[in-house]
């Protein structure tokens, strides 16, 4: 009875509603993914609503080693990329009488309708 | 960086001293880090036994489960002991993983209960023989581990802080669950007002013990200046007892409810409740194992897991 | 739920038939959900055993549900239902009041994982067909229960019939505990799907649809999950071997049980706990 039997470890996610990007929850031990499925809503989310749960054998995730942790790690010299690095364009379009149309502004318009 | 010298090249000084500045800074060690062998069997140990008391803390209640007296009562108490089976779950698993680079699993875990091994907390050895008891336990004996497990709601390893963070959301429901049945009891006939002062008396001793020797010179063993050492809780177990004393005991006695040691009072110089000692002979006798239920709930367990040996066995092909 | 009895006054005629299927709806989910609550911490594994005990915890909101249709028609409050009634009054199947193994649940349990799945899965398939045929019931309290009981069957289905699946086509050991425990749930089945003597009543009433048809249908929804995993089961398996619970007619076991499930209650009916 090797170690790969019965006690396979399975990471679960789950999603609270319909619009919430999944989320880590904990591992659980089962024989196989279907039982690990039918075991990962009550042990985890007894008290809180789920719209859908992943289930994923550890063993399948490649996760990085605490040396490769260090390839995260970035110099803070990318204003370019972020509004941040454009933000003189708002003294700009005062001088053309315009409102900027920052972030705010724009993540705003999904739900417009005419005449809103 | 200043720290570009590869983690590889470090001396084992430096990784020691390159961890406990982290820890010092705060910092989360998570299962895959490297960490002193030493920080490494403290947390086995510590989180082996505090999952395995979950599960076997779920036996002295699991009594009462299908007697509680009322269809609430009975929805909530099977609520709250299978939460104790989940922080077992919890629990374990975070010892598992820790006990991955020492090629152990859940198996030995439960070999090492069944053998003697792996021990678990004193409360969990005594009798539970009234309704009372079932109403207490879940008052006092977890208002007891709500302070201890509070108090490393902070600790350096992230799993189990994570792992107790969870324990703790439901110990609130835990602790209203308790205070429930004892509020009905001590508002209800002599009867049952009875049952919670036996309950008490029967609890106080082994509620006292719940937190441990006062220091190593009681019991020749005490962990505790390694764990805070780790920054994986910050008070001694006087300290947790003497909060546990300051939050319970004016409402025990709010309750109309006597405690059976006439000696406890509140010290004004010393800020101190002064109480007396439990018997730390006996507390070292229960947890080896020679506790009152001891052996009775030992059995079930191991019976339990040995009969459903066939189901493990029979499904235990990676598919 | 509190005024269902002034919305709507039960005819005479249809009182009996209701308040007998209600006991029987009410009596099977509370004894299982006992017997369940008998297993928690004795599971095959930890995530397991959390898993079980929440349907024990649904099963058993379903019988509080049920009791409560009972109070409402003035049969008695919720919990002297539950606790006060002797075992020749309790109307559930047989099969549901029978131990889950060798042992007491404190000391030497020796519960049988493979009875435990058998029969909470045929059970449990059983009463989705019943709740689907309620929710149609002319009694209209009960056809809302019906609706909200349905919603938490669907897990207990795939749960049950994930562990049913996965244990007979194991084969070896598990297969051959698993057609022993096929076996004893199918000598009282019969007992669980029949509506007991009022059951032409209760269909006239339009409460439930007959007796047969969910017993036709029953066997339909089992037959490709049977074929699936090779095993042959006929109409003529299915018997009531030891007794009807639904006139009443009940086993050592039961009387045991609610010895234990009552012991609390029975210090003081009247206090409240
Ligand atoms: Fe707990
Ligand atoms: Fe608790």
């Amino acid at each position: 009875m090797g170690n790969e039997g019965f006690y396979q470890e399975f990471e679960v996610f789950s999603q609270r509603t319909d619009t919430s990007p999944l989320q880590y929850q904990f591992s659980l031990l089962a024989p196989n993914r279907e039982i690990a499925l039918v075991m990962a809503q009550e042990n985890f989310m007894r008290r809180e609503p789920a719209a859908d749960i992943w289930v994923v054998k550890r063993s399948d995730i490649r996760k990085l080693t605490p040396e490769e942790k260090q390839s995260l790690q970035r110099l803070d010299n990318k204003d370019y990329r972020t509004t941040k690095g454009y933000g003189y364009l708002k003294k700009k379009w005062r001088h053309y009488e315009q409102e900027m149309l920052d972030e705010k502004e724009i993540l705003s318009w999904g739900g417009m309708k005419k005449g809103d | 960086m200043s720290e570009a010298l590869f983690f590889q090249e470090m001396t084992e000084e430096q990784k020691y001293e390159q961890f406990m500045k982290r820890i010092n800074a705060g910092e989360k060690i998570e299962a895959d880090d490297w960490m002193p062998e030493d920080y490494r069997m403290t947390l086995i140990k510590l989180i082996s036994m505090h999952g395995i008391s979950e599960i076997m803390g779920a036996l002295p209640e699991k009594e009462w489960v299908p007697k509680a007296p009322s269809l609430k009562r009975k929805l909530g108490i099977m609520a709250k002991v299978q939460d104790e089976m989940g922080h077992g779950q919890l629990l374990l698993r975070v010892a598992e993983d820790l006990m991955k680079p020492l090629g152990k699993t859940r198996e030995d875990i439960m070999q090492d209960l069944f053998s003697g091994r792996l021990k678990f907390h004193n409360v969990f050895h005594m009798e539970a023989p009234t309704w009372g008891d079932a109403g207490l336990i879940g008052w006092l004996v977890d208002g007891a581990a709500i302070i201890t497990q509070t108090n490393m709601l902070n600790a350096s390893y992230g799993p189990y802080a994570r792992a107790l963070k969870r324990i703790c959301a439901e110990e609130v429901f835990h602790a209203q669950h308790g205070e429930a049945i004892i509020m009905a009891l001590a508002e209800g006939t002599e009867e049952q007002n009875a049952m919670v002062q036996d309950a008490v008396n029967r609890w106080w001793e082994a509620l006292l013990m719940f937190f441990g020797p006062g220091d190593a010179s009681t019991t020749g063993t005490s962990k505790q200046d390694t764990t805070i050492k780790y920054r994986i809780r910050t008070k001694t177990n006087e300290d947790l007892r003497q909060d546990f004393f300051t939050k319970y005991i004016p409402r025990v006695l709010s309750l109309g409810l006597k405690l059976p040691d006439e000696t406890m009072h509140f010290d004004q110089d010393q800020e101190l409740w002064v109480y007396r000692q439990p018997d730390w002979n006996k507390f070292k006798d229960i947890i080896k194992n020679n506790g009152p239920k001891s052996q009775e709930r030992l059995g079930l367990r191991r019976t339990a897991y040995e009969t459903n040996k066939w189901v493990r066995e029979a499904l235990n092909t990676a598919n | 739920m509190t005024e269902p009895v002034s919305k709507m006054p039960i005819d005479a005629k249809v009182k009996p038939a209701l308040t007998s299927l209600l006991y029987q709806l009410a009596d099977d989910d509370f004894i299982l959900a006992y017997r369940g609550s008998e297993w928690l911490g004795l599971a095959p594994h930890i995530e397991e055993d959390v898993a079980f005990s929440s349907i024990s915890q649904d099963t058993m909101g379903h019988a509080a549900m049920f009791y409560q249709l009972l109070e409402d028609l003035g049969e008695g409050n919720v919990d002297s239902l539950a606790h006060a009634r002797k075992a020749a009054e309790r109307r559930n199947a047989v099969l549901l009041e029978v131990v889950n193994g060798p042992g007491h649940y404190l000391s030497s349990a020796q519960y049988d994982w493979a009875f435990a799945v058998v029969r909470n899965y045929f059970y449990i398939q059983a009463k989705k067909i019943r709740l689907d045929s309620l929710k149609n019931s002319l009694y209209q309290p009960l056809a809302e229960v019906a609706l909200k009981v349905n919603m938490e069957l669907y897990y207990h289905l795939l749960h049950w019939k994930t562990w049913f699946i996965q244990l007979m086509q194991a084969g070896g050991e598990a297969r051959t505990r698993m057609e022993a425990a096929i076996r004893k749930v199918l000598a009282d089945f019969e007992g669980v799907i029949t509506l007991g003597p009022l059951a032409k009543d209760m269909a006239e009433h339009g409460l439930i649809e007959p007796e047969d048809v969910l017993k036709q249908r029953w066997l339909l929804t089992m037959k490709p999950v049977f074929e699936s995993i090779n095993l042959a089961v006929s109409e003529a398996d299915l018997a009531m071997k030891n007794g009807n619970g639904r006139i009443g007619e009940h086993t050592a076991d039961l009387d045991a049980a609610l010895t234990t499930l009552s012991e609390v209650y029975n210090i003081n009916p009247a206090a409240s706990w």
